[in-house]
């Protein structure tokens, strides 16, 4: 370790630090920032003097709550873990959680590293991570301001991919572009996919995409489809078909406490009701079992586990439930009208939309969704707020569902939990979240304060 | 009355919620009460142009456009005849690019459909941003989001509008998609119809025209939220531009929304 190296670490620290004293929040992506302008490398610096096993997690949706149950079990089975839980993905995030996890002279005494790594971010951040494992959770159309479209974003990830042939990589083989994308890289793979239908019609969006055989071009034929291009496929042209699964799940039942499901033999209760929470705990399993890993704790902690890691919040603000949700693609939207569609009492919606950098500027993925669930889901009032409001009430406007444009979410929130249903659904998209969740959490607060 | 829209290929040209424009034009003839017959044709279905007064055709990426391309190559004849027919037609990006002679991609030269003598080449930095672009046909400014790594030249063509923000067929010519004869081509996500009813109406009105001879006035609906939605976009994109015009161009279009009040 140079000066420089020690100086980068101090300095990102100590930045660190006060931040927290100041804001009372993590510090984000600035420390790595810092110790990078110090020393450009610090990075790769430190990624050799790391000796544990390190496991990276990628996808479109689902990555932070993977990278969130790994770090838990591992931690659980009293392993040291390094992990960037709060999903700081890009570079800088990764620097961070490294700068901070090593000590003043930049020893990284862990035993594993869960990291998940923004797809866009991966060529250059695998290659110096050398990853013993990649686990990829599916590939959905995101950001594509950001992104281009999903060619450009497997394109990418098979770059990285070949940067590191002999990490191990476990893909959803119920996602055709990831089993496709497996074939083309030298890597040895692991599979995991769910083998019985167990998502409604209100999970899927209207129009199918990426259903074209990647090998042979011919349109795939599906016997049934889980939700986006997820399913279990065959192509009619070539042959090529869903690669058998090493790890499935089976005998998938919904009980009081949430889902509860067999993987290869053993049982698994979990306490989400949330079907797509089956998949995240799934690849988190098939990781842990490939890389040898004991997981006689992980049963519990996944019983016990919050899936919601902040970006599921529950709070109650006058009597009224108020549940906070994110989405950030016309999958993930899906999913939660498919969950509004499931809650049979009668609700408040509020959607937030913005169009900030971390969000995408463009709002279009929002046609893409199937509106036409929440007619039926019991809904007394839909309200819009956020910076692109009208684009939200106008997508809605385009289904007949009459929709309230607002300034304030605190107002909304307000006026709705005196004077409404008493259960509400707050939507929003990335930006919003954090001031919201600090916003109800508020509220929250105040009437407890009140009462 | 009734119209007949034809969706080409929405499992392969989709991207961006293309698809909405579809449900815009629906929903737009229903509320006046045109009833509008919707075909979704998937890729290798024959599709029966004698039928349609209007063909949308939605972007892709350009794997799944060179896919397209295979097949629509089988309905090129009646397609161009269409065309010539004073057929009504909406391409969106991929699909605008198809109309053209060829879309020279990254990877390969891609035969276009030759509808257009329009040519595509393309260029590793990709076009994203908010875009504003004006036609006097439309009085407000036309908003939308464009994506694209091509640039398309139109040659003497019409444009689909001027730019005032953003890029357009090229980063340089101002000009963005293009029009002939009853077809609009366009790099215009959004999607496009969603937040510029005008054009959604123009469509509607050249397609009635066309089916029944004589111009059918199309009664006014309720826009105001169409407009806001168009203003929001059109006040985020003008941010960091310095141009007169724009803001003339903005001022305008405040006026129409404070008389539509």
């Amino acid at each position: 370790m140079g000066l420089k190296e020690r100086l980068a670490i101090a300095c990102a620290k100590l930045a660190n630090r006060m931040i927290r004293m100041t804001t009372h929040k993590k510090g984000g992506t600035f420390p790595g920032c810092l110790a990078r302008l110090i020393k450009p490398d610090i990075l790769p610096v430190l990624c050799d003097m790391f000796h544990g096993k390190v496991i990276v997690t990628m996808g479109t949706n689902g990555k932070t709550t993977v990278n969130n149950i790994l770090y838990r079990t591992l931690s659980a089975e009293g392993k040291k873990v390094l992990s960037n839980s709060t999903g700081a993905n890009m570079l800088n995030g990764i620097t961070t959680t490294f700068v901070l996890g090593a000590d003043t002279k930049g020893n990284l005494d862990f035993d594993y590293a869960c990291i998940e790594v923004d797809e866009l971010a991966a060529s250059q951040v695998l290659p110096l991570l050398r990853p013993n494992c990649v686990l990829l959770t599916n590939i959905f159309r995101d950001q594509l301001d950001r992104f281009g479209d999903i060619d450009t974003v497997l394109c990418k990830i098979k770059e990285a991919l070949f940067t590191v042939p002999e990490a191990q990589l476990i893909i959803n083989c119920d996602d055709s572009l990831l089993a496709a994308l497996a074939v083309l890289c030298p890597n040895p793979v692991v599979t995991y996919g769910i083998n019985e239908q167990i998502f409604d019609n209100a999970s899927r969006p209207p129009a199918l995409e990426n259903i074209f055989c990647r090998i042979c071009g011919e349109k795939l034929e599906y016997d049934f489809f889980h939700y986006g291009q997820l399913g279990c496929y065959h192509c009619p042209g070539c042959g090529w078909e869903r690669p058998r699964p090493d790890f499935a799940a089976t005998a998938i039942s919904l009980n009081q406490q949430g889902y509860s499901f067999d993987l290869n033999g053993s049982h698994i209760d979990s306490c989400t009701d949330y079907p797509y929470n089956i998949y995240n705990i799934l690849s988190a399993c098939t990781a842990l079992r490939t890389m040898g890993i004991s997981t006689e704790k992980s049963a519990r902690i996944i019983n016990t586990l919050d899936y919601g890691n902040h970006r599921e919040g529950h709070f109650l603000i006058n009597g009224s439930h108020v549940q906070l949700h994110l989405v950030k693609n016309p999958v993930g939207l899906q999913q939660k009208i498919s969950l509004l569609h499931r809650d049979s009492t009668p609700k408040d919606i509020i959607f937030q939309i913005n169009d900030r950098f971390q969000d995408g500027i463009d709002l279009s993925w929002l046609w893409d969704v199937d509106l036409e669930y929440l007619k039926t889901s019991h809904i007394s009032s839909v309200t819009a707020v956020g910076k692109r409001r009208h684009d939200m009430a106008l997508r809605l406007k385009y289904d007949d569902i009459p929709c309230v444009c607002a300034k304030s979410l605190k107002q909304s929130v307000w006026n709705l939990s005196l004077y409404g249903t008493g259960n509400i659904y707050i939507i929003v998209n990335y930006s919003g979240l954090l001031p919201a969740n600090i916003l109800l959490e508020k509220l929250q607060h105040k009437t407890r304060r009140l009462s | 009355m009734k119209i007949t829209i034809g969706h080409l290929y929405p499992d392969l040209l989709n991207l961006y919620g293309d698809s909405g424009n579809l449900r815009c034009l629906q929903k737009r003839l229903e509320w006046r009460g045109i009833q509008a017959e919707i075909h979704s044709f998937t890729a290798g279905d024959p599709v029966d142009f004698g039928h349609m007064d209007l063909v949308l055709l939605g972007g892709g990426s350009d794997r799944e456009q060179a896919l397209a391309c295979g097949y629509l190559k089988e309905l090129r004849h009646d397609f161009k005849e269409f065309v010539e027919n004073d057929g009504v037609v909406l391409a969106i990006c991929g699909g605008y690019q198809l109309l053209g002679k060829y879309y020279q991609s990254e990877h390969a030269t891609l035969e276009g459909l030759n509808i257009l003598d329009i040519y595509t080449t393309w260029q590793s930095k990709r076009l994203v941003h908010n875009i504003v672009i004006h036609n006097p046909i439309f009085k407000a400014p036309v908003a939308g989001f464009e994506n694209h790594g091509g640039r398309t030249h139109i040659g003497s063509y019409r444009p689909f509008g001027k730019v005032l923000a953003g890029y357009g067929n090229t980063e340089d010519s101002g000009r963005e998609g293009v029009i002939y004869k009853n077809v609009i081509g366009t790099y215009l996500h959004g999607p496009l119809l969603s937040k510029n009813p005008q054009v959604c109406d123009y469509l509607l009105s050249q397609a009635l025209k066309r089916k029944y001879g004589e111009p059918i006035p199309l009664s006014p609906l309720p826009d105001e939220l169409e407009y806001r939605a168009n203003h929001d976009m059109t006040r985020h994109s003008i941010a960091g531009y310095n141009n007169c015009q724009i803001i003339k161009s903005l001022s305008r279009r405040r006026g129409t929304a404070s008389k539509r009040k």
